[in-house]
């Protein structure tokens, strides 16, 4: 069950999942192939020659505009959290997901687009404030812990592994004290990984990352299965090859 | 042998909606020249929400020549340029109006079980159209669990059978409930869900095509399904059924008016204590209008519907209207919905293909050796991307591991359940303090689970666990959670053990009705919408029948 990256990885064998290897935590995504065309996030994935876009032409408009107002979210200013919020809201964003490098899917200015709008999920636990109330206290409280418990200046400023054995204690409703006593933490955490998850997920560039096939109407899905579940402008999941060899003859 | 023959041909009596929708456009045909009543003008009946319940009602009674005004909170959706082939963009079709969860185990609302807007949470409902068992109606005699329905199986089944005609349902050939046949031919089976039943092969238990209420070939004028997947986001194709198409249209040719974007406040009542017609607001503006009517049916569902009678508390009615037994709100239940998901070699692409394709009721009626009364069903489910992060979170998952799993969503396939969980008094909704924009006191839903309840649960997904096992999964991931709103507001043999009577009548008020799945006793492990459907077009016949 050794996951040596240089050996040849085959799909069909779920060497990679957590759930199969020792410590639960999957090989370093360096295993994985460059994008090659369109975008995932910190350009890596399993479908190197696939990008969404390009079934584009054959979106519906109403869907089109829906995701090109997803596109634009790069750079937008963050309303709902104040400035002194927002450095910990993009370092607890990028932990969840893992995103530790460029290209990033927006998530921070997504979760707050959200928030700003008021666009909730439509409940609220009794033993937990408004879910707008609850983002403030957990980016209090993980700044608190960061200091109280690890030395950092704040969550922002501590490193990765330190941010991430404090979301882990977060995942685990493990964290007490402070902001902390004033929510349920485990439904804090998912309340706020709903949110993030939601972000994450709707943006093309992680469609791309999973070989999703996006927006289908009016034009659907021919290729069910059993003999193929790929459609002309699918593309198959990496392989073994070399993609400096492949490239050339995918026309790249 | 000829009702094989004529799979697909069958059209249902008294009902053109298939044939007034426009095969180029999706709107709901005859808004603009849909009747409109003054609020001073007492019409025959209002309907308080236009779902699964309030729409069968207003199309069955509109034919009996009734003048029908529907109150819908929602909006009047033009589905070509307001639904979207999106996952996140589809967050509009659901109730996100605040309500407050709590109780032992916390039920949570929004996209999974509550609908808003002309249509209802069929819009988003994935498609599933099982009937209720025989024995669902009899499960206190049969199992000392529950409750009896003052009805049975046989009442309802001519309104099963009028509205899988309607809707129509396409399945193979129903072995289990009391064995019967569906209008329309099965679907094609992808290739995630050939996984789930191959595994359910090789343990010995049956698997069946549907039953879904989507288009398999042309009817009237929908069209054919496209397989693209997105029926929880609503069917932009007309092909899913949904009350929007299937009765909205017949409706408004006859002389229903839908007010879409208003809210309901209360239920009035005149000095001799009869309803006399629903205050409401109109999206945007905070007065309040009234709506007089003869008849009064109230179809808000299983939250709604609880809230708006505690909200119409008088001095007649201090605790909330037909509420002087205490039974309004109570015995709320929900389905065990837990899912688990096998991961395969080979590629599945399980977003391609109607979600719900294939399922079982193997393990639907009680096995005593099984330990606990009553039982569940199995189908087949398929997330879409934010669906399938949730899933793999529940399995505790997030970050680097989180991505791992997300990358490998190709390879997977997805089993789910519906557990019968049983209705219990303190589930049960509430007003809690916390006001609406328009003033009126939001919905609580307390909800806790029986050891009967986690038994159930607990062995139906040892069971899908096994089947992808015996399909040959190579790894898999569990989320546990719940789906459908069922009872709140139930029928019953007397004021002291429910709100309605056997004809969904409510003790209180003499020409005060309830029609939606609030009425139900029980649930059994079948999705709701058919039976909710059936039971709105039983009430709309009697009601004709007995005139205004």
């Amino acid at each position: 069950m050794a996951f040596d990256e240089r050996q040849v990885v085959d799909l069909t064998q779920p060497h990679h999942l957590p759930n199969l290897r020792p410590d639960r935590q999957p090989p370093h995504p360096s295993w994985l192939p460059r994008q090659r065309r369109g975008t995932t996030p910190q350009m890596i994935g399993r479908y190197p020659d696939y990008d969404v876009f390009d079934a584009r032409p054959t979106w519906d408009p109403a869907t089109a505009r829906v995701v090109d107002e997803r596109m634009g979210m790069a750079g937008r200013r963050l309303t709902f959290f104040r400035e002194e919020e927002q450095l910990t809201l993009r370092a607890f964003c990028d932990v969840c997901v893992a995103q530790d490098a460029e290209p990033r899917v927006p998530v921070a200015e997504m979760v707050d687009e959200k928030l700003a709008a008021g666009r909730l999920d439509g409940y609220q636990y009794a033993d937990m404030p408004d879910d707008r109330d609850t983002w403030h206290l957990v980016l209090a409280g993980l700044d608190e812990v960061a200091a109280g418990r690890y030395g950092a200046e704040s969550f922002a400023a501590a490193d990765t592994a330190t941010q991430e054995a404090i979301v882990g204690l977060l995942a685990k409703g493990e964290l007490s004290g402070g902001s902390w006593d004033r929510l349920n933490v485990s439904r804090a955490w998912s309340v706020c990984m709903r949110m993030i998850l939601a972000a994450f997920y709707s943006h093309p560039w992680a469609w791309n990352e999973i070989g999703f096939g996006g927006p289908a109407y009016p034009r659907g899905f021919m290729r069910l299965g059993p003999l193929s579940t790929r459609e002309p402008f699918e593309r198959p999941g990496a392989t073994s090859e070399d993609p400096v060899r492949v490239a050339p003859e995918l026309g790249e | 042998m000829i009702r094989h023959l004529l799979k697909g041909s069958i059209g249902p009596e008294d009902n053109d909606s298939r044939f007034l929708l426009d095969v180029h456009r999706r709107d709901l045909p005859g808004e603009d020249t849909m009747v409109r009543y003054e609020d001073s003008e007492e019409v025959d009946l209002v309907v308080v929400g236009a779902g699964a319940g309030g729409s069968v009602l207003a199309q069955r009674l509109a034919r009996a020549g009734w003048t029908v005004v529907m109150l819908e909170a929602g909006p009047f959706w033009h589905p070509d340029e307001d639904w979207v082939s999106d996952e996140a963009g589809s967050h509009k079709l659901y109730w996100t109006q605040k309500r407050i969860i709590g109780g032992s185990d916390p039920i949570e609302m929004g996209k999974n079980n509550s609908g808003r807007g002309v249509g209802g949470s069929m819009v988003h409902y994935a498609g599933y159209c099982p009937r209720f068992h025989p024995s669902d109606f009899e499960i206190r005699t049969r199992d000392g669990v529950g409750a009896d329905w003052p009805i049975g199986y046989d009442e309802l089944l001519p309104h099963y059978e009028r509205v899988e005609r309607e809707l129509p349902v396409a399945g193979q050939d129903w072995p289990w409930d009391r064995p019967h046949r569906y209008p329309f031919s099965p679907h094609p089976v992808s290739a995630a869900a050939s996984v789930v039943w191959r595994g359910a092969h090789r343990l010995g238990i049956r698997m069946r095509v549907g039953p879904v209420g989507i288009v398999n070939g042309t009817f009237g004028n929908r069209p054919h399904c496209l397989y693209r997947g997105y029926c929880l986001q609503g069917c932009k194709v007309n092909a899913k059924a949904s009350p929007y198409v299937t009765h909205l249209p017949d409706a408004l040719a006859h002389r229903v008016e839908i007010r879409a974007g208003c809210m309901a406040a209360r239920v009035e009542l005149d000095e001799a204590g009869r309803a006399r017609g629903v205050t409401y607001f109109r999206e945007g503006s905070p007065v309040e209008r009234m709506q007089r009517a003869k008849v009064v049916a109230v179809a808000g569902y299983s939250i709604e519907t609880p809230r708006l009678l505690l909200n119409s508390a008088s001095a007649r009615f201090p605790r909330g209207l037909c509420n002087n037994e205490d039974q309004v709100g109570r015995y709320v239940m929900v389905q065990g919905a837990s899912q688990t998901a096998g991961r395969f070699p080979e590629e599945l692409r399980m977003y391609k293909a109607p979600p719900p394709e294939v399922s079982s009721e193997d393990f639907y009626e009680t096995d005593p050796s099984r330990g606990f009364a009553r039982g569940f069903s199995i189908q087949t489910v398929s997330p879409l991307p934010i669906g399938w992060a949730e899933h793999v979170l529940a399995d505790g998952h997030w970050g680097r591991a989180l991505r791992e799993y997300m990358r490998d969503y190709n390879h997977w396939t997805v089993a789910g359940v519906l557990n019968e969980l049983l209705p219990l008094p303190e589930n049960r909704v509430t007003l809690a303090e916390e006001t609406d924009p328009y003033g009126l006191p939001v919905a609580r839903f307390d909800y806790s689970l029986c050891d009967n309840d986690r038994a159930n649960i607990d062995f139906s997904t040892k069971v899908i666990t096994e089947i992808l096992q015996a399909a040959g999964a190579q790894d898999v991931l569990t989320i546990h959670r719940y789906a459908h709103l069922i009872g709140g507001a139930r029928m019953g043999t007397s004021p002291d053990n429910s709100v309605v009577d056997a004809n969904q009548r409510t003790w209180a008020v003499p020409n005060l009705y309830i029609s939606d799945g609030s009425v139900c006793p029980t649930q059994g492990s079948a999705n709701p919408a058919l039976t909710i459907m059936a039971l709105a077009s039983r009430l709309g016949a009697h009601l004709a029948r007995t005139g205004v």
